[in-house]
């Protein structure tokens, strides 16, 4: 299998879940306001927090209320990390690399990126953007499903599976941030009164409130979530069950070197977090550490596998025209 | 009739479909039975059931613009164009007989030259060309054949002959449409085939894999296969992509490949350098190899004409074969099918004016508003002047850009190229189409079932070019014996 393939097919995935994620954050957030009064420190602006976007944010909108958040988030295709311009992107790195994948998978990706396309202005109607969001999570399972039906678990799918748990634990811990300012001494009484209802949000938006009440069983509760969401090894949106299925992958993969020892570090570092024992300050610091554990583990993904980049890709485009 | 043929008009040219307004050919039949069972409504159907398949597939080509790269999706006209298998099977001999005689000819010219020493064609013709690389002199590509992949442009004239108007031997595109035209019409029209007798052409994948095995140089186990392409941005990278995908090879673009010390070509992947046997490529010889060719290339590879020179990876098609792809030597094609192969051409050419040549020029200059005149090395319709469209300012210009440098321009006189009912807005109208079918020469010489069928969707214009506004059809060869 080509570097270039590998590395494309990497991205494919990482863009596809963020995508998917991002839709769901925005699903699940809009849920939760409808539920709470207004006031409580958790608005619109959390969402640009949790994807660590308020630099980019403030440069073209003032105002942090849904009709801004949500075309930031969703539709806009200056900002490279909304959910059309992950699309977009998705979509040019299968195109290079259709031959890898079932017929369908193109095909599929194709067609959520025109469906997206077309239903731009939409997502400014509360009513639309919940049909919009809906479609957007179908055609990413679709997606995921047809994969999982039809492609040989080869090389190919298995940088896919990297890519795509490398993206997820990444969103998982970003959630998890936030959701820990939920613990913070400092919180009002009125999100006190919410609180529970603030923690089945996060559950939801990792698509994880059914598989808690199994089996947790408990009343959901703040320390028992993060525990949960960071530590559980059958959910697989929890960071230690995404670790589980990149040391997999890599296993699989040719030429590993270290980095099966590199994410064997990482999950140490992941069991050993107690949220229990834990003061929000240094549940922040611990997920903090966790996301620059996980660009670095990225960078070595890169450096083993994918190809070094030396030429400026505006002088690649001008002679691929000229051809 | 039922309205969809409203006003049809058969009288400028030959029609491929129809004898006039209301008699459909014989080998039509079937079809505008059909089509007269439809109205305009289900025909409005049928049309966007095509453009949903052609978004949905994604089956687009490039266009470039100021604006940026636009990707277009691919114009489809969902009337299919209709030969008889009767008269196309002597099409496919006369094409396998031409390309047959130009890998003889490019052989001999990058050998003894005898077709030249004998006087057959001026040296300077071969000397100027452009695409004469003298790198390949000496050079034994397999089967003795340079050009592995052809592409010929038939167009049919006034007096109902198919006449040949150029080989593209260099990297010839659009074989993809052809196939991706079929896989719609199937979709669009499911009843109308399962009815009529019409020759399959899904096997051109394989057919090329066959072919490109064939040229392997060693010819035990089975070889790594290629596509080489300039990449995402290039106009034809659908097609590069899909074909890759079709056969099973390997899609790579120049920075994937490289040479090594013993001058073997390598791709770099997951598991380290894997050797590469046969490139099939899509990159123009000028670009091919930066330490032989253009230095400044990137998406080139360098060492790689080492390694072809060496005899340890085969190109497809081989650096050099464009010298016979030059509308100026096109005009001495029939002479090599009796030079070489001692028969008759069974594909004429199209009367040919060489500026080059000082009575053939004084000939053109005379009637440049009559005549249609092409650089003798473009491709893609550009740089061409069609007396019969062009304003008297426009011809004057053109004048001095011959006098210029004649050597590098021809004339023919404008055909009246044949029409196909074409859907325009809701009725059908004459348009004129080419016809392009796609050739293979390795071990074996195959022929595809037709081809591609281009149509210039502007009334009365004669530029089929898909960068040019031009359209495609699917073209079916139909068989009427076992009706």
């Amino acid at each position: 299998m080509l570097s270039r393939s590998a590395e494309r097919l990497y991205w494919l995935a990482r863009y596809l879940e963020r995508t998917e994620n991002l839709a769901r954050l925005v699903s699940v957030h809009m849920n939760l306001l409808m539920d709470l009064p207004k006031g409580v420190e958790m608005g619109w602006q959390q969402l640009i927090h949790i994807n660590g976007c308020q630099e980019a944010f403030h440069e073209h909108y003032k105002l942090a209320q849904e009709r801004n958040v949500t075309r930031f988030l969703l539709t806009d295709p200056g900002h490279r990390n909304s959910l059309f311009s992950c699309l977009s992107l998705a979509r040019e790195n299968i195109r290079t690399t259709r031959e890898l994948l079932p017929d369908e998978a193109w095909e599929q990706v194709n067609e959520l990126y025109l469906y997206t396309k077309k239903h731009l202005d939409s997502v400014s109607s509360r009513r639309m953007r919940v049909l919009f969001l809906n479609e957007i999570l179908e055609g990413c399972q679709r997606f995921t499903g047809l994969l999982s039906g039809y492609m040989s678990h080869d090389h190919p799918y298995h940088f896919i599976l990297l890519g795509r748990n490398i993206e997820r634990a990444d969103m998982t811990s970003r959630i998890l941030d936030l959701s820990s300012l939920l613990l913070s001494e400092s919180r009002s009484n009125e999100m006190r009164q919410y609180e529970s209802l603030l923690w089945m949000n996060v559950l939801q938006s990792l698509n994880a409130l059914l598989m808690y009440r199994r089996h947790v069983r408990s009343r959901i509760k703040g320390d028992d979530v993060l525990n949960y969401l960071i530590l559980d090894s059958a959910l697989p949106r929890s960071i230690n069950c995404c670790l589980y299925e990149m040391a997999d992958a890599i296993g699989k993969l040719p030429n590993h070197d270290k980095l099966p020892e590199d994410v064997a570090d990482l999950k140490d570092f992941v069991l050993s977090i107690d949220t229990r024992q834990t003061t929000q300050l240094q549940l922040r610091n611990i997920l903090d550490q966790l996301q620059t554990k996980l660009a670095f583990l990225h960078e070595r993904i890169a450096n083993n596998w994918f190809l070094a980049h030396s030429v400026d890709d505006a002088v690649i485009q001008q002679e691929q025209k000229a051809n | 009739m039922s309205s969809i043929w409203e006003n049809y008009n058969t009288e400028n040219a030959y029609d491929e479909l129809m004898h006039s307004e209301f008699q459909p050919r014989a080998v039509s039949y079937n079809l505008c039975q059909y089509l007269n069972t439809l109205n305009k409504e289900d025909i409005d159907k049928r049309k966007t059931a095509a453009e949903l398949a052609i978004m949905e597939m994604g089956i687009t080509f490039t266009v470039y613009s100021d604006e940026g790269n636009i990707d277009r999706a691919w114009p489809f006209d969902i009337i299919p164009r209709i030969i008889d298998a009767k008269e196309w099977h002597i099409i496919e001999r006369g094409l396998k007989q031409r390309l047959s005689a130009l890998n003889y000819f490019i052989s001999d010219v990058y050998d003894k030259q005898s077709f030249i020493k004998e006087g057959l064609i001026p040296d300077d013709i071969i000397n100027s060309s452009k695409n004469f690389r003298k790198e390949c002199i000496g050079m034994k590509p397999r089967h003795n054949v340079w050009a592995n992949i052809c592409g010929t442009d038939l167009v049919r004239d006034r007096d109902g002959m198919m006449y040949v108007l150029e080989d593209n031997l260099r990297v010839p595109s659009g074989v993809s449409y052809m196939l991706e035209n079929r896989v719609i019409t199937k979709r669009v029209f499911p009843e109308l085939l399962q009815d009529i007798n019409i020759l399959p052409i899904d096997d051109y994948p394989t057919q090329l894999l066959e072919m490109l095995s064939s040229i392997a140089p060693n010819q035990n186990g089975r070889p790594q296969i290629a596509v080489l392409t300039p990449g995402i941005y290039n106009s034809a990278y659908f097609e590069h992509a899909y074909l890759a995908q079709q056969m099973g090879a390997q899609l790579v673009e120049g920075c994937d490949l490289m040479v090594d010390d013993d001058d073997c070509v390598y791709m770099r992947t997951i598991e380290g350098p894997e050797k590469v046997d046969v490139i099939y490529r899509r990159i123009d010889d000028d670009f091919l190899d930066p330490e032989v060719f253009r230095k400044d290339s990137v998406l080139g590879v360098p060492g790689l004409m080492r390694a072809w020179q060496a005899g340890n990876v085969a190109l497809a098609n081989a650096p050099g074969a464009g010298v016979a792809d030059d509308k100026v030597v096109y005009a001495y094609v029939p002479e090599m099918i009796r030079y070489y192969l001692n028969e008759e051409p069974i594909l004429p050419n199209v009367e040919t004016y060489l500026c080059s040549h000082n009575e053939h020029l004084d000939y053109v200059l005379a009637h440049l508003a009559e005549l249609v005149v092409k650089p003798a090395n473009e491709s893609g319709g550009y740089g061409m002047l069609v007396g019969p469209h062009s304003t008297a300012k426009e011809v004057e210009a053109f004048r001095k850009v011959i006098l210029k440098n004649p050597r590098n321009y021809i004339a023919q006189p404008t055909l009246a190229i044949s029409t196909s009912p074409t859907l325009c807005k809701d009725i059908l109208e004459p348009r004129h189409i080419d016809l392009r079918p796609f050739i293979l020469q390795g071990e074996k010489t195959f022929v595809t079932a037709g081809g591609l069928t281009r149509v210039a969707l502007k009334k009365g214009s004669l530029v089929v070019n898909s960068s040019q506004g031009g359209g495609s059809k699917d073209t079916w060869i139909i068989n009427r014996e076992n009706d």
